[in-house]
């Protein structure tokens, strides 16, 4: 089983990337779950059809303890397992303490050793803000971290911040990180801007995805690029990022 | 209401069952919180802490260290304090405001490890809990670290998994319970979290069997099991007739490698006006066990605390709720429980003390009484002896 997390600045097309990663994945084949670490719970829906599917914190709101683990998960595209973490009221509670009830009652559940996935993909909300959104980092969930980022100032200073956050985690066993993966805003200097940060992690560049129409096109049709326009040249572009990233765990074997 | 106690009491929280499990070892139980959680385990939950020395330890959690995520200071306090200290192992316990913030135990316990050379493991407390969750954590953890992998099976040896003073006092019963477990053939080798020590913990795979004598000892029992291949039974030796049924399966289980769970096999489902006996899994259904052969009637019990399913009968209850509990207390023909449970008890219904430091703490625990091998009966006959908390309007 290959757990991978990813971070990002807001808005920078983490759920996006995240959702044609799975969506390349269960085409060739492989078992995959995307679980939504946002308490928008937007992750998944370009995979069943931009339904909303009932998140793990409103069912906890809902029945306390007392739901099964086919009640948190919804199968969508090509049998992806979708989990949306959810979240509190808005302007209410605590979003991070939300995350970390919401994995945990994946785990209780036995969601991993009951829907036995070959890969698992969290999508987590903006940056490491605090101890809930680092949760996707710790030992026993993701193996490795992919940050994307643009070559916008704002989304560089975002990208360091969390990859200084897993560099600090190193002594504990958490997640490493896998690599950047530029997602193209086409601002000037843009892929030397994300390869010296990328440089000074002592990491690299996995994957870069042009800026495309056919990306904003699938969006109101609520489906992935892979799906909706399988021939693309932004299809295309997703293959090879999956395949980059089941490399660098091939890396780590080898 | 639900979810509400408007009346009854809590049992004692994991933070106190960690550090009570752990008491007697010589190692250093942290507690990660502001304060609270200590006072309240050395004041009502231990009753070893005025004549035993114990490393137990409070972080001093501050609202600053918890908002700004400071562990770097918590691995520091906690290196130097061990450094000083010596101490065999170091266990670093959640508390609910770590547990909201989500501080990993188990991170840090890997970053203390590696600068003292002290084993150190987290346990997963959070003040949510009661104390046979954290304690049952506290246990396995133990036994995970210090049981030697290579020692022989010894014939006619068991341990003794689950013991705390929170269900079983220092009114000597342990002492007496490892008596009676002596005088009929079987060497104990560790009673493990009363009157043990590491180096006994370290040769726990030798035994024949094990006891299971509360449900904090169950995980462990379980590991032993998986690791070791020893069987559990899980049963208290009270009463005369239950300590020689309880006995008779250690002896049978040791011989067939089977588990055994003699607090729920030896009785009958029980009617819904069956006397009820509250408290503890093992520990009620033992007594319930006892009652039903010394006086022939079947006994419902009441556990409202973390339990397996397997060491319950189905007419059993396990309800938490204030509201349900006394409801069940109206159709019961007596009830034995600790004496803080005696004001949602009808009058009309016969109320048999019987206290439970886990749930009234010092209050009552002069009058614990030690039940090892010893007629269970006459407590439906005993007056009531203790002064009870009783409702006025």
């Amino acid at each position: 089983m290959l757990k991978m997390a990813f971070y990002g600045k807001g808005g920078i097309g983490k759920s996006t990337t995240v959702s044609n990663l799975a969506a390349v994945f269960a085409e060739q084949g492989l078992r995959v779950m995307q679980i939504g670490c946002d308490p928008k719970a937007d992750s998944t829906v370009n995979l069943h059809g931009g339904t909303r599917i009932q998140t793990v914190l409103d069912l906890v709101r809902d029945k306390n303890d007392n739901f099964s683990l086919d009640e948190m998960m919804h199968i969508g595209y090509r049998g992806i397992a979708c989990v949306e973490a959810g979240g509190p009221v808005p302007g209410l509670g605590c979003a991070g303490r939300g995350i970390i009830a919401a994995l945990e009652k994946l785990q209780k559940k036995g969601a991993y050793e009951s829907y036995r996935p070959d890969i698992v993909l969290y999508d987590v909300l903006g940056d490491v803000v605090c101890g809930g959104f680092s949760m996707p980092m710790h030992k026993g969930y993701a193996d490795k971290v992919f940050i994307l980022t643009s070559g916008e100032n704002m989304s560089i200073h975002a990208a360091a911040n969390i990859a200084m956050a897993v560099d600090h985690f190193r002594a504990r066993g958490y997640a490493t990180l896998g690599g950047f993966i530029l997602n193209r805003r086409d601002v000037p200097n843009e892929d030397a801007k994300v390869e010296e940060l990328a440089d000074d992690f002592h990491s690299r560049i996995i994957g870069r995805i042009p800026r495309s129409r056919v990306i904003q096109e699938a969006e109101p049709l609520y489906q992935t690029v892979i799906q909706a326009f399988p021939e693309s040249d932004a299809a295309a572009c997703y293959r090879t990022l999956a395949k980059s990233i089941l490399a660098t765990f091939q890396e780590e074997t080898c | 209401m639900k979810q509400t106690a408007s009346i009854l009491s809590v049992y004692a929280a994991d933070t106190s069952g960690a550090c009570s499990a752990l008491y007697e070892l010589g190692g250093m139980s942290v507690i990660h919180d502001a304060s609270g959680c200590n006072s309240t385990y050395t004041t009502h939950d231990e009753p070893r802490w005025y004549h035993q020395d114990s490393m137990v330890f409070l972080t001093g959690l501050t609202e600053a260290d918890a908002i700004l995520g400071n562990d770097e200071k918590l691995v520091g306090d906690l290196v130097q304090t061990a450094m000083e200290l010596r101490p065999r192992f170091i266990a670093l316990c959640g508390s609910p405001v770590p547990m909201m913030v989500g501080t990993d135990y188990d991170a840090l316990a890997i970053e203390v490890r590696l600068k003292t050379g002290i084993p150190c493991f987290g346990i997963h407390s959070d003040g949510m809990h009661s104390y046979l969750h954290g304690a049952s954590q506290a246990f396995l953890h133990v036994c995970e670290e210090f049981c030697e992998t290579s020692v022989p099976r010894n014939q006619n040896t068991c341990n003794i998994l689950g013991l705390t003073p929170l269900d079983f006092s220092t009114n000597g019963s342990v002492q007496k319970l490892r008596n009676i477990l002596e005088r009929n053939g079987f060497r104990v080798i560790a009673p493990l979290g009363m009157d043990c020590t590491l180096e006994e913990v370290s040769q726990m795979g030798s035994a024949s069997v094990n006891l299971v004598v509360s449900h904090a000892g169950l995980a462990t029992a379980q590991w032993f099991q998986e690791r070791f291949g020893i069987p559990w039974v899980a049963g208290v030796p009270v009463g005369t007739e239950f300590s020689r049924q309880v006995l008779m399966s250690m002896q049978s289980s040791a011989q067939t490698g089977k588990c055994a769970v003699p607090c729920a096999e030896t009785r009958h489902d029980a009617a819904q006006d069956a006397p009820l006996v509250v408290g503890e899994a093992i520990f009620a259904g033992s007594l319930a066990a006892a009652l039903e052969t010394e006086t022939g009637a079947p006994v419902r019990i009441l556990c409202p605390l973390e339990h397996d399913a397997s060491l319950l009968r189905k007419t059993d209850s396990t309800t938490e709720d204030e509201d349900e509990i006394a409801a069940l207390f109206t159709t019961a023909t007596g009830v034995v429980a600790d004496p803080l449970y005696r004001p949602v008890c009808p009058a009309t219904v016969p109320f048999h003390p019987l206290p439970h430091e886990a749930y009234s703490g010092r209050c009552y625990r002069h009058l614990i009484p030690d039940l090892i091998g010893t007629p269970i009966a006459p407590l439906l006959a005993a007056k009531e002896n203790v002064e009870c908390f009783v409702l006025t309007k």
